[in-house]
């Protein structure tokens, strides 16, 4: 038996549609449960006051792939198989910051906003339904960009090729900086504790 | 140190489980180089034998004219002969350096070149690298010729025979050859040439590149 199991074929379409609203489900739970349902400590992060989105994320990219390397170097996983995003430096960048601003103003990301609207937040609502008015006009004026949207395309790029590193010692690296970054998430969450959504009341 | 340990808070536990990993990765070594090469010996035979690795080039001729996009077709030949003539939606991948190319275990595969020996090895490299779906296009270009592009009548046809003539006809239309007969008038050419290259043929109606599949987020 060898990972990832769909691409070798042990189950058809139509299965992997229930595995993939089972994991949806768990995860849209665990994003609640971890406090991504609210808009006022996802947008504390920007004002470094509490850094839950941090430290959830970097503990999901360092068990993750922790969990990736190990299967694939004991023979398991077949990384070959895992679709990767290609990288498209400009276009991603200006997304990037496009995605970052509506997050800052708005509190959400797109993810959390379903999220938090199966909390019952009625704003987390208005955020979605900008977010798929936003994708309608991008859709509609895709045409005129299409060029832009194509353009300084690299290809699949890993971290390891592009910094000329072994597979391993980029592993490590990014577990240190993720403990680096936990260790100043504490420290920053200390200096503005005073203004931390969850210090109030 | 079981005091040290017992100090520390969960949190402080797990990250430093992270780091251990993290240490241990760094001489665990590549995970991309762990992929064993397992032959099954009995069923590369087997497979051979039924001819169930194979598929006829009408079978094909009838999948691109469909417009069927579940599978890739490689031309395993030199970049030159590519350039030359090439089968629609053919892509090129020289037999040397097929073992470092990027294909996806779950795609359908068809290999072809002049004749079925390069195919038969490119197989060979790509079914001994785990590959379930490849294909040889039987007869390579010569069978792509002979029975897509200039099909022949027999000189004794029967009336079954007179009908499937009739389709292969416009199929060899299609691609931009032109069937045969014994007595036609293209039989006293000496030289059969080939349509004209690729790029011509598609402006001729032939289905359009396929755009790759993608997946994500």
């Amino acid at each position: 038996m060898n990972a990832p199991f769909f691409k070798f074929g042990y189950f058809n379409t139509e299965i992997s549609l229930v595995i993939a609203f089972i994991i949806g489900i768990a995860f849209g739970f665990s994003l609640e449960r971890g406090g991504f349902g609210s808009a006022r400590i996802l947008a504390a992060q920007f004002y470094l006051s509490n850094m839950r989105v941090l430290k959830v994320m970097f503990s999901a990219i360092v068990t993750a792939m922790l969990g990736v390397y190990y299967l694939g170097v004991i023979g398991f996983l077949d990384l070959k198989l895992i679709y990767m995003t290609e990288t498209y430096v400009l276009p991603q960048a200006l997304g990037g910051l496009i995605l970052g601003i509506g997050f800052v103003i708005g509190g959400y990301c797109p993810g959390t906003s379903v999220v938090s609207f199966a909390t019952g937040s009625l704003d987390a609502l208005m955020y979605i339904l900008g977010a798929l008015f936003g994708i309608f006009v991008f859709g509609e004026v895709y045409p005129l960009i299409a060029n832009f949207y194509n353009s300084t395309n690299m290809g699949v790029v890993r971290l390891p090729e592009a910094l000329h590193l072994s597979y391993g010692l980029v592993v490590f690296l990014v577990v240190v900086m993720a403990v680096g970054a936990f260790a100043l998430a504490e420290w920053a969450e200390k200096k503005f504790a005073f203004r931390n959504p969850e210090n109030e009341k | 140190m079981k005091n040290i340990l017992s100090k520390l808070s969960l949190n402080q536990k797990l990250g430093l489980i992270a780091i251990l990993l993290g240490l241990i990765a760094l001489v665990a070594g590549n995970p991309f180089d762990s992929n064993e090469v397992k032959v099954n010996i009995k069923d590369i035979a087997l497979s051979t034998v039924k001819n169930s690795d194979k598929i006829k080039p009408e079978t094909l001729a009838e999948w691109l004219i469909e417009g069927k996009s579940d599978f890739v077709l490689i031309d395993l030949r030199n970049p030159e002969e590519f350039e030359k003539y090439t089968l629609p939606e053919a892509e090129n991948i020289p037999l040397v350096t097929l073992p470092e190319a990027d294909l996806y275990r779950n795609q359908k595969l068809i290999l072809f070149a002049d004749d079925n020996l390069r195919a038969a090895q490119g197989w060979y490299i790509l079914k001994s690298k785990g590959f379930k779906n490849v294909y040889i296009l039987d007869g390579g270009l010569e069978g792509w010729k002979n029975n897509v592009l200039f099909p022949r009548l027999s000189s004794n046809p029967t009336k079954e025979e007179l009908s499937q003539f009739e389709k292969k006809k416009a199929i060899a239309k299609y691609f931009g050859g032109q069937a045969l007969t014994d007595s036609g008038e293209v039989e006293t050419k000496p030289e059969i040439s080939l349509p004209a290259s690729s790029s011509q043929q598609k402006t001729a109606g032939a289905p359009q590149p396929k755009k790759k599949k993608r997946e994500g987020c």
